[in-house]
């Protein structure tokens, strides 16, 4: 029988973990919807933000101003790969966008190991204060990072629900031809979307580098997990991906407890089952290319 | 003459391909045909059946540890442990092509780098005791002297990669001739219209699925053979576009592609790892141009003008067979 302790902290764990593979993975499901493009390099995004996170908090000693920073290094970036790249490669295949994106996600990492070189880089808790729940002692940073995960998610649906260009984008998502035909710039649109998307991921490697070690590697040791979540969500929907984020989370974290190599297997065996169920995830829409 | 013509092709290219030998060195010959053998299966997934396979390295992986470890635990003949890479590889797609053919094409990409991801960190991590981590399975005193051919010695090797490469391709010219190629071709261009002229569509899928991934297989036991040794470097998620990319490079769906593809490829990538360590930032950048450079790729281009080129008028009239994007 697992301990009560272990498990109230196991949940924690997981659902930290599932929030910042929300953060991650979010913006990978809002550039397929929108643009249908499949952008791996917003795992790119995620490395820079957490090595930025790393250097200012080095510099400064304020963690915060680092993962701030992170993300906004992380929207540029992403902005100048949309305009550099995406533009020329919106109207091929999906085939095209995939490749394209894990070659800059492939040289963005050799690029990261010229910069940072190849040792892994420690990042310090900028909250060490603990807080007592039923009894079991939980860093408050991992409720932090959950927190963010929530507001991200509640300021993703106003923006998308509420806002003229959240409804534009949303439009788009369903009918790119039908908001072209309205008057609306769309390329402005997919830049919006590519940037939010890129700022979220770097938020993701900003805000989990103080519980890991920044290695160059990083983008690619999460690459499964981010394929997990937003293939059992469904391609293109945020609150598949809100969902699927959380139960990956899970399911790694208190699989971990039972049986740590298998744990990281598990998510595999949820996907297969979930593709056999309904083969475009759990809130995917059966939408073929547009 | 009909069944000239049907060899001509095969017989130059491979013959070219010996003379490749003469002009380079031998670990690059070796390297080259089995880079393009495991590249074909990409090719026919991708340029025939209108699959994005992402995950090759997963089954390349497969028949490298399956031959591997049959060294390794069980016996030391090489034929017999080449046998039990591509009967891994047919057992591992035997069991992930029904779940997989059924998924829409992005998906269908996705989760097979997935899978690729997945086998690799089985490999690392969890099945240590069978493929000894990160340290690998050398297996490469344990390869027993055949008589006609002995795979321990590289030139011969040479010569059992490039018979087996020359029966790969045989048979992948004499599936796109086939009622089934033609089949694999309407599954990629409408397959509604396929289903409604009674075909299985996803039967068509499996069988193609299949065939791919257990020649990628065979790739992968003639790798664990050649390098006498196998690490889960082989699937490493860094590499995982490789076979894509020289499906690109050299042609998608052409059948000497890969051949011309595996040849640049590789070429570049050791010129590349001669001038610089940072082989990562290298390949992403490669990969980015190919992309951006055009789908026809290199033997897509050639081919045509060589057409024109060496035949006659007359012969030169009839229709190239196989996939054009």
């Amino acid at each position: 029988m697992i301990d009560a302790h272990l498990l109230t902290s196991g949940i924690i764990f997981g659902l930290s973990l599932g929030s910042i593979f929300f953060l991650m993975t979010v913006g990978l499901s809002l550039c397929f919807g929108l643009m249908r493009i499949i952008s791996l390099d917003q795992l790119l995004y995620y490395s820079l933000g957490a090595y930025v996170t790393y250097s200012i908090s080095h510099a400064t000693s304020y963690v915060w101003l680092g993962v701030l920073a992170g993300a906004v290094v992380g929207g540029l970036a992403a902005f100048a790969v949309e305009r550099l790249l995406y533009r020329r490669i919106y109207e091929r295949d999906i085939t095209f966008s995939m490749i394209t994106s894990f070659g800059m996600l492939i040289a963005g990492i050799g690029a990261i190991k010229y910069i940072w070189g190849l040792t892994p880089r420690p990042v310090s808790v900028p909250i060490t204060a603990e807080v007592d729940i039923l009894g079991t002692l939980v860093p408050i940073y991992r409720l932090v990072i959950i927190g963010a995960a929530f507001v991200v998610y509640a300021g993703i649906w106003l923006f998308l629900n509420r806002t003229m260009v959240g409804k534009a984008i949303r439009a788009g998502i369903e009918n790119v031809e039908h908001v072209e035909g309205l008057g609306i710039n769309v390329y402005r649109l997919f830049a919006v979307t590519f940037i939010i998307a890129g700022t979220l991921s770097a938020l993701a490697g900003g805000l989990y580098a103080p519980l890991i070690m920044v290695d160059p590697q990083m983008g690619l040791d999460v690459l499964a997990f981010a394929f997990m979540v937003v293939i059992i969500g469904g391609l293109g929907s945020i609150k598949g991906t809100f969902v699927s984020a959380f139960l990956v989370g899970q399911v790694v974290s208190l699989g971990s407890l039972a049986y740590a190599p298998l744990a990281q297997m598990a998510p595999f065996a949820i996907m297969l089952v979930v593709l056999l169920v309904k083969p475009t995830g759990l809130y995917g829409s059966p939408l073929l290319k547009r | 003459m009909n069944a000239f013509r049907w060899w001509r092709g095969l017989v130059s290219a491979f013959g070219l391909l010996y003379l490749l030998r003469l002009l380079l060195p031998l670990p690059f010959a070796n390297e080259v045909i089995i880079f393009s053998i495991y590249t074909i299966g990409c090719n026919f997934l991708l340029g025939h059946v209108g699959l994005i396979s992402f995950g090759q390295p997963a089954y390349l992986a497969v028949g490298a540890y399956a031959t591997a470890s049959y060294l390794y635990y069980f016996g030391t003949n090489p034929y017999v442990g080449i046998l039990m890479g591509v009967a891994g590889g047919l057992a591992a797609s035997l069991f992930v092509g029904p779940f997989f053919v059924r998924l829409r094409g992005d998906y269908f990409a996705l989760v097979n780098l997935a899978l690729a991801v997945i086998v690799f960190y089985l490999t690392q991590n969890v099945l240590v005791a069978i493929t000894h981590g990160d340290n690998g399975l050398l297996i490469v005193d344990r390869l027993s002297r055949t008589p006609v051919l002995d795979l321990s010695r590289p030139n011969q090797f040479f010569i059992f990669a490039l018979l087996i490469a020359f029966a790969v391709w045989a048979f992948y010219k004499y599936l796109d001739d086939s009622i089934y190629g033609a089949c694999c071709l309407a599954a990629k261009i409408n397959e509604n219209k396929l289903r409604f002229l009674g075909y299985d569509d996803r039967g068509i899928r499996l069988l193609a699925f299949v065939i791919a991934n257990t020649t990628t297989a065979l790739a992968g036991a003639m790798y664990a053979v050649y390098l006498g040794f196998v690490s889960p470097e082989i699937t490493s998620p860094a590499r995982a576009a490789d076979p894509l990319v020289v499906t690109i490079l050299g042609g998608v769906g052409t059948l000497y592609g890969p051949i011309v593809g595996a040849v640049v490829y590789t070429g570049m990538m050791d010129l590349a790892s001669k001038f610089m360590s940072n082989w990562e930032l290298i390949i992403g950048i490669v990969l980015v141009f190919v992309m951006l450079a055009g789908e026809k790729g290199i033997w897509g281009t050639l081919e045509p003008r060589l057409k024109r080129a060496l035949l006659s008028p007359a012969a030169g009239s009839r229709p190239i067979k196989g996939a054009s994007r």
